[in-house]
């Protein structure tokens, strides 16, 4: 799930930059800092869409870094248990298959694909169904259930699950953007 | 619109589901009754005799302190099977309502308008049929999926061991454990390659929990078979309602609108007849409770007799253009129907036949209004005689029928139970037994006909 927050961080800058542009640098330096990253409290930071304040900076001494707290609004995608995701497989073993979600890797074990999926070993290992209509391999899309989260201080890994109605390929080319 | 298929899901749904659900509060009924399970069933049948019923009169006829009954309306509304509205109301709103409930009690007059008018917020309430058919439907789906999830071990989070060292992983550590040599998983401790917990190795790693499992496995599908079993009144009725249109009473507002027009439209044919339809058990007080299909199979009763009595003919009219567009199934089904049948679709052309030629400056929306409830009413009998329940009071149309429906409607239900709610039995019995018991203190008519039942019953 996306959500719009406001958060907190404090940003080092180096005395060179301090003059016209000493704002633009340290934005700049915060999008560097914090976009992409993942903390497991509030999720995967996505993009910065504003900065709120900009306290008052604090000269470290020795160094002539200084230190300014800087309060920015993002969107933030946190997984949930339970949520739908729709994901890129990346990679496909006998134990299940890997995928991501933008930044969220999920793992779907081979015990939450359908039963009726048979696991084919080969250059472009995959789970088929027994007609071969369905085929999950590298690069597929697919639908599938988040059925937990370990979420660690940096890290939010998923296991998921396509084993329910409406979960699997996504095999409508339309909803396959 | 047909009523009493879908208050039969109502009725069974409660029983189903709500006969066990205990009202807390502070405030204890004065009985000194500690236990008021079974006061949501009463409630829920009462409001399948109802559309919109303010709740101070049905706590009143129910005997029910208004606050515990509030606390059991606010419960359904949560379960969203009845609809509320609120509204704080001048005289002249009260006055509204009241001639609107007893104009659909066939009483043009509206005793009980004058009386009534209070100048503070009323609530009234109403079944939200086709809510209700959703939400049964959805909560044995959830029960069913739950228990068939757990069976499939749907929410289990698969486990790894490492044949070598057994040391155990979970599903979590998938991405920690996959190997880029060949896309395996592989022990951290001694690269041994692993396998999933649920295959052969499971067995001798852990007979006892295993047999625990298994146990465990037997007892999803007991449950799971006793659900099916035990809810299948409930999902038989679900399927019967399936294809059927389901009733809608509007909101207040607009059920005020169409009550009160009706009544009126009503009020010159019936009005005559109106000694004659309380001594036949209906009760001559306007109750806020009288159902639409009462009503309206009233009119067609009342208005039977004026027809024969002035020596109409009661076959081979011809249904105008309009009628046969919006009841063509029904008027299909009646042709083999019995004569009474036949008779009821005359009379009912005639009705409107005059009515049209009385009120021609009427609005068009209400007879269209009107037509659609009279065909409500009368499907609903027609389905109940396609039941064979024929009944020996048939001539007395449907006040009395449909007080035998209610009849049948329950002992069916408890038999249901016997077959497949054994340990559920005594509760409803004892539901049953607070609902006579609520019903001996009644004073009003309305609840005399409510004690038959129940006697009959326990
Ligand atoms: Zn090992």
């Amino acid at each position: 799930m996306f959500f719009h927050i406001v958060l907190e961080r404090k940003i080092q800058l180096h005395p060179r930059y301090f003059g016209p542009h000493l704002r633009e640098k340290l934005v700049s330096k915060l999008m560097k800092e914090v976009e992409g990253t993942c903390s497991g409290r509030h999720g995967f930071v996505v993009a910065i869409t504003g900065v709120e304040d900009i306290g008052k900076g604090l000269i470290r001494e020795g160094t002539g870094f200084v230190t300014f707290p800087v309060k920015y609004q993002c969107v933030v995608f946190r997984p949930f248990k339970g949520e739908i995701l729709e994901a890129v497989v990346t990679m496909v073993n006998k134990m299940g298959f890997f995928a991501e979600a933008g930044p969220v890797q999920i793992f779907v074990s081979n015990h939450l694909i359908p039963d009726d999926m048979e696991y084919q070993a080969g250059d472009m290992p995959n789970y088929t169904t027994s007609d071969g209509s369905v085929k999950i391999q590298k690069d597929s899309e697919v639908r599938l259930k988040i059925m937990g989260t370990r979420v660690d201080a940096t890290e939010i890994f998923c296991i998921g699950t396509i084993k329910d109605d409406f979960l699997g390929v996504i095999s409508d080319p339309g909803a396959a953007s | 619109m047909s009523l009493e298929p879908f208050n039969r899901l109502v009725k069974l749904a409660a029983r189903a589901f709500y006969d066990d659900i205990t009202m807390k509060g502070d405030n204890q009924p004065k009985t000194g009754r500690g236990d008021n399970r079974g006061i949501a069933v009463v409630v829920l049948d009462a409001l399948t005799r109802r559309q919109w019923v303010r709740e101070e009169d049905l706590a009143k006829a129910l005997k029910l302190h208004s606050k515990q009954l509030r606390r059991i309306l606010r419960f359904f509304e949560e379960e969203k099977f009845v609809t509320r509205d609120h509204r704080k109301e001048s005289a002249k709103g009260a006055k509204i309502f009241s001639a609107a409930v007893a104009a659909a009690a066939g009483d043009g007059r509206g005793k009980e308008g004058e009386e009534k008018v209070k100048l503070h917020t009323h609530s009234y309430c109403c079944l939200d049929y086709a809510q209700i058919y959703d939400v049964v439907r959805y909560r044995i789906h959830k029960m069913k999926k739950k228990l068939k999830d757990e069976l499939d071990s749907r929410n289990t989070v698969q486990t790894y061991i490492c044949p070598n060292c057994a040391k155990r992983y979970s599903a979590f550590d998938a991405l920690q454990l996959i190997s880029y040599t060949d896309d395996l998983f592989h022990c951290e401790r001694c690269d041994g390659e692993l396998v999933a917990e649920s295959d052969k190795l499971a067995a001798d790693e852990m007979g006892e929990g295993d047999d625990n499992r298994s146990r465990r496995r037997e007892k999803l599908k007991d449950l799971l078979q006793r659900i099916e079993e035990q809810l299948k009144p409930v999902t038989i009725q679900i399927a019967r309602v399936k294809d059927l249109p389901v009733p809608d009473f509007g909101t207040l507002q607009q059920w005020e609108v169409r009550a009160s027009a009706a009544g009126w439209r009503g009020y010159g044919e019936i009005d005559p007849n109106d000694a004659n339809k309380s001594s036949q058990g209906y009760g001559g007080t306007p109750m806020p409770s009288l159902g639409d299909t009462k009503v309206e199979v009233d009119l067609g009763g009342g208005v039977k007799e004026e027809v024969q009595s002035e020596g109409k003919p009661t076959k081979a009219k011809v249904l105008p253009p309009w009628m046969i567009k919006k009841g063509m199934v029904l008027t299909k089904e009646q042709r083999g129907e019995t004569s009474l049948d036949a008779e009821a679709t005359t009379q009912e052309t005639t009705i409107d036949d005059k009515k049209q030629a009385d009120l021609k400056d009427d609005d068009k929306s209400l007879m269209d209004e009107y037509t659609k409830a009279y065909y409500a009413a009368y499907y609903a009998k027609i389905q109940e005689e396609e039941g064979g329940r024929q009944s020996v009071k048939q001539e007395e149309f449907g006040v009395s029928a449909s007080d035998q429906d209610e009849l049948f409607g329950t002992q069916e239900t408890s038999s249901h139970r016997q077959v497949g709610m054994k340990s559920k039995r005594r509760n409803a019995e004892a539901s049953y037994k607070l609902a006579a018991d609520l019903n001996m203190e009644a004073k009003e008519s309305e609840e005399e006909e409510e004690d038959n039942i129940d006697w009959e019953d326990g």
